[in-house]
């Protein structure tokens, strides 16, 4: 394309010229272009808001892998004589909450759990949802009738909700959550692939793979599926955004992580009372969580742009 | 559209039935069960069996989910157990607040989100683009419980301007619409903006243009027209996720709506209204999402329903 725009700015070149220019550029698009990923991750590194969301959300997941390890303190103990003690404090870098316990600490945890939460769950809801919404699409008949009437069930329903009334029956803690989250948030995988499977199946990639004999599971996994990945990608972060705010929501009301295991909802809960004096109990987390989904978002947009090549204009 | 409406009632129902199945039973897998609610602690286990006979929960689960559905039938909804109160009187007087928040956010959302996105696509990249751009992005990103928190920090400690929680004074109602209609504005905003920029550059636009007609009338009668119908679709989806704020939001304020009920309810184990007021809640999506299907083809007469 750049050769044929540099060559229309030198009018001096003849027809013969021009001709031969085009036969190089054939022979040049016949090479292998870069891979699928070396070509999304080199429009990642150009678009900075979108890897500035990629690199805080590594931060996140090496601080929820490492920091509860690393951590200086025990989040769990409390130290009623060192309460309050201002973020830089000797020991507490980022000071100790209304029963002396180190924040930073605590802050690790949180953070662990939320993005288990966020990720763990939202990785298996996506392998689930991938592999329904393939078989509903690819297959479409009696299966596509029970998958897409699930989905119809399941999808588009408050996630929180759902978690307050699996509360009800389990009563509080992360497990009503993670199974609120894993029984609607599949749907919303399901219903994408789905849809993005049935226009598929009709291309022509796809019946030559089916004319030369390629089996209905090879073609899936080698044809179908990878061009399903990247609505699903975008899908996901924004899934695993929603699932961090809706555990620490909960949490927040006292219905999610139960002491002493540390949340960002509760944790902001607890400083909340504090708020005119000790601010940075409640500020800390509401600060940490705030990044996190901001990252979230600006990756999810940003790898939209990137793979959606509907959006991908000149 | 007769035969639309009909298949769309018809599954409707059927998600009903099976929602209330799902709640039904699973308050019922609650560990604990009411008589531990109502009755003394110490209570001899004859009064307890006594006193789940006299609820019908010592019979099995689907003859009790046949006679609860019946009693609904019947409008007869029971009371609570923590403390006697007609759910039918809950249901009245719990409804109307959480309609009144509900309708002041949806009306917030839109009257402050639809012209900022239809300001900010017909000045793109203007200061006020600009602005419309960072209040969707921290509208998105701020979860509305932690926003709850700097509000009652900032309006009610600091400055003493409102109460930061009760109920029914129109200065109640402020720090919760904000609340509520935060992520919402932030989102309707968005996708106003950016199918606004969709509209704009297609032919009819050039069309008018070449016609003479001034750019205001183009952008805010034409434009703007075709510009709403994905903005209202999502409008209704949106019911679904207000619903769900309305719990967090209304138990921060401690405004007295139904999801304050609800959260309340299941905190402590009160069986029959977190099983009302779930179903309830449930039911309000359902039809709110086939309102939106409705309205979408009103605002659109392109789409056809078979």
């Amino acid at each position: 394309m750049s050769n044929r725009d540099t060559l229309a700015s030198e009018p001096s070149k003849t027809a013969g010229a021009l001709a031969r220019h085009w036969a190089n550029e054939e022979i040049v698009a016949l090479r292998p272009g870069p891979g699928r990923l070396q070509s999304a991750w080199r429009a990642l590194s150009k678009n900075k808001l979108t890897l500035a969301g990629c690199i805080i959300a590594l931060i996140y997941i090496l601080l929820g892998l490492f920091g509860p390890v690393l951590a200086p303190h025990d989040y769990a103990r409390q130290d009623l004589m060192a309460t309050f003690l201002k973020p830089g404090s000797p020991g507490h870098l980022l000071g100790t909450d209304n029963y002396g316990r180190d924040i930073l600490s605590r802050l690790v945890v949180a953070i662990r759990v939320s993005l288990s939460i966020g990720f763990g769950i939202t990785a298996i809801s996506m392998i689930v949802g991938t592999l329904a919404g393939a078989i509903a699409g690819y297959y479409r008949g009696w299966a596509d009738t029970i998958i897409s009437g699930i989905i119809e069930l399941t999808w588009g329903f408050p996630l929180i909700l759902i978690a307050v009334i699996l509360t009800g029956a389990f009563g509080p803690g992360l497990k009503a959550i993670v199974l609120a989250v894993g029984l609607i948030n599949w749907a919303g995988f399901a219903r994408i692939v789905r849809a993005e499977v049935i226009s598929l199946r009709e291309r022509e990639f796809v019946q030559a793979a089916h004319a030369i004999g390629v089996s209905d599971g090879r073609i899936l996994a080698r044809h179908i599926l990878p061009n399903c990945l990247a609505p699903a990608l975008v899908m996901a972060s924004n899934y695993v955004a929603l699932a961090i705010i809706v555990e620490a929501g909960l949490s927040f009301l006292g219905m999610g992580a139960q002491p002493p295991l540390p949340s960002l909802g509760t944790m902001i809960a607890e400083g909340k009372n504090y708020m005119l004096l000790d601010h940075w109990v409640s500020t800390i987390p509401g600060v940490t969580i705030v990044i996190i989904v901001l990252a979230l978002n600006l990756l999810g947009d940003g790898l939209r742009d990137i793979l959606d090549p509907r959006l991908r204009r000149a | 559209m007769g035969a639309y409406l009909a298949r769309r009632s018809l599954r409707m129902a059927v998600i009903l039935i099976f929602a209330s199945i799902a709640v039904f039973y699973s308050l019922r897998f609650a560990p604990g069960d009411p008589s531990g609610v109502t009755l003394n602690p110490l209570a001899r286990e004859e009064v307890r069996a006594a006193y789940r006979r006299q609820l019908g929960l010592d019979k099995p689960i689907y003859t009790q989910y046949f006679v609860y559905v019946s009693n609904l039938v019947q409008g007869k909804l029971g009371v609570s157990l923590v403390n006697g109160a007609e759910i039918w009187d809950l249901f009245k007087e719990y409804g109307k607040n959480s309609l009144i928040l509900g309708l002041a956010a949806v009306l917030v959302t839109h009257i402050i989100g639809i012209p900022l996105g239809i300001i900010a696509a017909a000045k793109r990249n203007s200061i006020i683009d600009q602005f419309a751009t960072a209040v969707g992005v921290l509208g998105m990103g701020i979860p509305n419980f932690w926003l709850a928190v700097l509000l009652i920090f900032l309006f009610s400690s600091k400055l003493h301007w409102l109460p930061s929680a009760g109920c029914c004074e129109p200065r109640h109602l402020v720090m919760p619409t904000i609340v509520l209609a935060a992520e919402g504005t932030a989102v309707t905003m968005r996708m106003m903006r950016a199918s606004m920029l969709e509209q704009i550059s297609q032919d009819f636009v050039r069309t008018h243009r070449a016609k003479g007609l001034s750019e205001w009338t183009i952008i805010g009668r034409r434009v703007a027209r075709a510009a709403l119908i994905p903005v209202i679709s999502v409008a209704g989806l949106r019911i679904g996720w207000l619903i769900g704020y309305t719990l967090i939001v209304e138990t921060i304020f401690r405004w007295p709506g139904v999801g304050y009920l609800l959260v309340d309810a299941v905190i402590r184990r009160d069986y029959p209204v977190a099983q009302f007021f779930s179903l309830l809640l449930v039911f309000t999506v359902v039809v709110a999402n086939l309102l939106a299907d409705l309205a979408y083809g009103i605002a659109d007469p392109r789409i056809r329903y078979e």
